[in-house]
């Protein structure tokens, strides 16, 4: 990694570095703290979350430091402060805490980004001084007072377990869960895959609290693992569900459930030596009365046969302290020795390890867990988007040589005394061409991520606005797998949150509105996407007062978009909140229910290859999805001509090709359409669209069906001049956009070809067959 | 202070950047022998600037928004633009937008002819890094003037004349490159 900086300067790329270094933890810490804020609201606090937060926020301290932003760092610590005490129960996990944790990682945001721009002082901004003196106050407020009458806790193994280890078991125990210890032995070369195993089975059932190796008589090539387990499952029950033949299960407290306080100690008599002895049998040995077992066991046994029950739990929390000093490797150490340390001393690391900055390192509950997360650190690569543009063109470049090529094959393949060169050059385009597709799929993989990070921006906005407006609004999420390429993705945040924001601040009405129309006080705002061929589809559903049709007419009139006297059916009316100066900024638009700036929603989405289509009903609620092309790089193209002009239209969204005769061109309403197996296809003649001269009549000519989403048109050519691929370059100049052109790609020999935006030309088909 | 050079070179190989910054290294060299000076020497204070013509009048551009100068290529027509707008041509893999000057400005159409050869496509750097070209009858030299030596242009000139550059006996009409790609109105036609 970059040498140690003191400062910022300039976007060197150790600033570089840094960034993209932290933007992912960023990222994560967002996602992270946006669960929390959902699970508090559900009222069931997942511990690990918070955990992982404080190992981001650990993280990031270190990376900060490394680089020399000592601002950030320092913010990231009293983060992790705070993370502590709410981990701990310290500090209460409310609304305060988490707009103070909220807050924290928009200022360390900001810090980030200013460091990304290149003016960023080390120390950071003023926002972050003034946010590291509030944390400093929350964190003064009183702590939370400890509760004393938990059931009684074996001191020992109370020694055993690091400060939040207790904190948890302390917690489970006060919500009466039992407690259990799980015991198995592995092979150790392949111990990860079945720890991992027996930690996710034991985390279906309950809290994984700790997780060590444990010593034993287990052969040379065996180590053995405990988890602690709270579980709201009586030992028997717990037992048949982990059904993991290999694993030994025996009880520490009973819980609640249990019936009398002295549960515990025959339970944990009568189960407490049976680990060992499934550990010296072997895989698949259980023994749940023990006698034999323990017996065998016995004699390698430090502490002896001992069965009561302060004794097993001494056994345990032996097993923790040892290993909590040798680690992994699982060497039996001189146990009776760090059993008689006094607590405090270094016997027990953990009580000092809190205000340590290694704390998470020591107190990582799920040792599996860390050895997977680094392993997937390192087989990822961070890489640069611009250098994937880079790729991208590259292979472009490259699509378009090989198009010449295969002009060229095609030439010698006409030229008898070239002809065996010709076919031998035929069959190596051909393999080329092969390779070259799948390197274009490869980098258009690469370039794929999945909508959930937008999806959960989203989210945080949500709950933001839930916090500021007092409104009851659930958010519902679906499909954030679906993957989309990242320069979409990017694209798509702003149009996509303008969205939401409309349906929360203008179609969910109020809690007392709702009632009344018998509704649920909460309102609903649903988020769903999924795949459908070459699009994705994302579609925003809000279950609010729907869209006045007569608000939008007025509107229409009153600001001069529609004349006073025209028709308008309710699909056109619909349409006018799209048309740009249908709201203003200053406009009210309660009556309406939504359009804010739809406008911008509609361009922002269309300059991207996509549709924007509405759907509203009065009371019930709105739904505008969004339709886009899965990527926007290479695309296959077919390659049409009308009279001396091609025209490329983008493959993905054709369906299919026709030829038809003028005959049987049929005219309704003066609007063209086709009779497409006995559905009516709308028809828009490409010259006309473009202002082309018309072909001769009579002429054969070809319908390219284009669809894009539910709607569907025919395109009118003249001639189909076959399928290339493109790659879609912006068009420079003074006009910045040509409605109905996506942009223009070189086809080798046949020079400048423009693309076809299909998405505009079936909207105005669509909305002309409206108008009409 | 006509004559100075007939600029070497001065229609770029298409596709060649390289013949482009050479013809604009020897413009320089051109112009600062005019001057009488090295390049180094060459005063702030004089202007250099490339002259054009259309329908036989001389004009002029400010040599630092001039990235290149091509040969005429086919172009591809685009729709639903300004009249203005010819269409695209490609530029080592950029699509670039070229204006047809003439009707930018109001002229009579060319004529074909023998002309048509020495038309050229003048590549300018246009807003936010974005190209743009201008198709022009031909292009003559760079002419180096002193800032002083500008005249304000009468108000009935072209918008995008800022000011007359004394050539030879006469007057070459100097262009505001902004204003003269400025093309004033939103320039998407809606769908007919």
């Amino acid at each position: 990694m970059a040498a140690r900086r003191t400062r910022s300067g300039g976007r060197s790329k150790a600033a570089r570095e840094f960034v993209s270094e932290v933007e992912d933890l960023l990222e994560r810490m967002r996602a992270d703290l946006a669960d929390l804020g959902d699970q508090r609201a559900a009222g069931a606090l997942e511990p690990d979350l918070v955990n992982r937060l404080f190992r981001s926020a650990h993280t990031l301290k270190g990376v900060a430091g490394m680089f020399g932003f000592e601002g950030i760092g320092g913010l990231a610590h009293r983060l992790e402060d705070v993370l502590d005490d709410l981990r701990m129960g310290r500090l209460a996990t409310d609304a305060p805490a988490l707009d103070l944790l909220d807050e924290a990682v928009a200022v360390l945001a900001a810090e980030v980004e200013a460091v990304g721009r290149g003016d960023a002082r080390p120390e950071g901004g003023p926002a972050l001084a003034a946010l590291m003196a509030r944390i400093a106050d929350a964190l003064r407020a009183p702590a939370s007072e400890p509760d004393d009458d938990l059931p009684a806790i074996d001191p020992t193994l109370l020694r055993a377990l690091t400060e939040y280890e207790e904190h948890r078991l302390r917690e489970n125990l006060r919500r009466g869960r039992a407690i259990h210890v799980v015991e198995a032995g592995f092979e150790l070369l392949a111990f990860e895959e079945g720890l991992a195993e027996l930690t996710e089975a034991a985390r279906a059932l309950g809290e994984v609290l700790s997780t060590l190796p444990s010593p034993g008589d287990q052969p040379e090539a065996q180590i053995r693992f405990s988890l602690l387990v709270a579980s709201d499952d009586p030992l028997d029950v717990f037992e048949h569900r982990l059904d993991l033949p290999h694993a030994t299960v025996r009880n520490l407290h009973p819980g609640a459930a249990a019936a009398a306080p002295e549960a515990p100690n025959t339970q944990a008599a009568s189960g407490g030596r049976a680990p060992a002895s499934g550990a010296a049998a072997g895989r698949g040995a259980r023994s749940p009365q023990g006698a034999e077992g323990a017996a065998q066991r016995a004699a390698g046994e430090r502490s002896s046969s001992g069965v009561k029950a302060s004794e097993a739990h001494q056994d345990v929390a032996e097993a923790w302290q040892v290993d909590r000093k040798d680690g992994l490797e699982g060497r039996p150490s001189d146990a009776p020795a760090q059993l008689e340390a006094p607590s405090g001393a270094s016997a027990n690391p953990q009580e000092t390890a809190n205000s340590d900055s290694d704390a998470p390192d020591e107190d990582s509950p799920r040792p599996a867990d860390d050895l997977a997360s680094l392993k997937s650190i390192s087989d990822t690569v961070r890489v640069d988007i611009r250098k994937l543009d880079e790729l991208m063109n590259l292979v472009g470049e490259l699509v378009i040589q090989r198009g010449a090529i295969g002009a060229i094959v095609d030439q010698l393949l006409l030229e008898p005394r070239a002809a065996r060169l010709g076919r031998e050059l035929a069959k190596v385009h051909k393999t080329l061409d092969r390779k070259l597709q799948e390197l274009q799929a490869g980098v258009l993989e690469v370039r794929m991520v999945p909508l959930r990070q937008v999806f959960e921006k989203l989210a945080r906005v949500v709950r933001r606005l839930r916090r500021d407006s007092g409104k009851d609004v659930r958010l519902e999420i679906r499909g954030g797998d679906t993957e989309l390429d990242k320069l979409i993705v990017e694209e798509l945040a702003d149009p996509l949150m303008h969205v939401v924001r409309n349906a929360f601040d203008h179609a969910i009405e109020t809690a007392e509105e709702r009632l009344a129309s018998g509704k649920p006080a909460e309102g609903t705002i649903r988020i769903e996407a999924h795949q459908r061929g070459n699009h994705v589809v994302i579609q925003v559903a809000d279950d609010g007062r729907g869209i006045d049709l007569d608000a939008v007419r007025a509107r229409a009139v009153a600001r001069g978009l529609v004349a006073a006297d025209a028709e308008l059916d309710d699909k056109e009316a619909l349409e006018l909140i799209f048309q740009p100066g249908f709201s203003t900024r200053d406009a009210v638009t309660t009556t309406s229910g939504r359009g804010v700036g739809l406008d911008v929603v509609r361009e922002n989405v269309t300059s991207l290859g996509g549709l924007v289509h509405i759907e509203s009903r009065r009371g019930h609620g709105t739904t505008i999805s969004l339709t886009l092309p899965i990527t926007l790089a290479i695309i296959q193209a077919l390659v049409v001509g009308v009279g001396e002009q091609r025209f490329a239209i983008p493959l993905t969204s054709v369906l299919e090709t026709l030829l038809v005769d003028d005959a049987e061109i049929l005219r309704s309403e003066g609007r063209e359409l086709l009779n497409l197996r006995g559905e009516p296809l709308p028809l828009r003649r490409l010259h006309a669209e473009f202002g082309l001269p018309a072909p001769a009549p009579g002429a054969r000519q070809a319908v390219v069906v284009v669809g894009l989403g539910d709607v569907r048109a025919g395109l009118l050519v003249e001639r189909l001049e076959g399928q290339q691929d493109a790659v879609i370059k912006p068009i420079q100049g003074p006009v910045r956009s040509v409605r109905g052109i996506a942009g223009a790609t070189e086809l080798g020999d046949r020079g400048t070809v423009l693309v076809v935006d299909v998405a505009a030309i079936v909207e105005d088909a669509a909305r002309r067959r409206e108008a009409a | 202070m006509s004559a100075g050079g007939a600029t070497p070179g001065a229609e770029g190989r298409p596709f060649g950047s390289a013949s482009s910054e050479s013809w604009e290294a020897a413009a320089r060299r051109a112009a600062a022998r005019l001057a009488g000076c090295t390049i180094e020497e060459a005063p702030a204070a004089l202007r250099e600037l490339l002259v054009l013509w259309l329908d036989g009048d001389p004009y002029a551009l400010p040599i630092e928004r001039v990235r290149e100068i091509v040969r005429l290529r086919p172009i591809t027509p685009i729709p639903r633009v300004p009249d203005a707008v010819r269409g695209v041509i490609s530029l080592r893999g950029e699509i670039v937008q070229v204006l047809d000057l003439r009707r930018r400005l109001g002229l009579p159409a060319a004529e074909f002819g023998p002309d048509q050869r020495r038309h050229r496509i003048v590549v300018l750097h246009g807003e936010d890094g974005q190209m743009a070209g201008l198709l022009v009858d031909r292009v003559s030299e760079v002419l180096r003037v002193a800032a002083d030596a500008l005249r304000p242009a009468a108000p009935r000139e072209s918008d995008a004349v800022v000011a007359l550059v004394p050539h030879g006996e006469r007057f070459a009409s100097l262009f505001d490159v902004d204003r003269l790609l400025d093309l004033g109105r939103r320039a998407e036609r809606s769908a007919p």
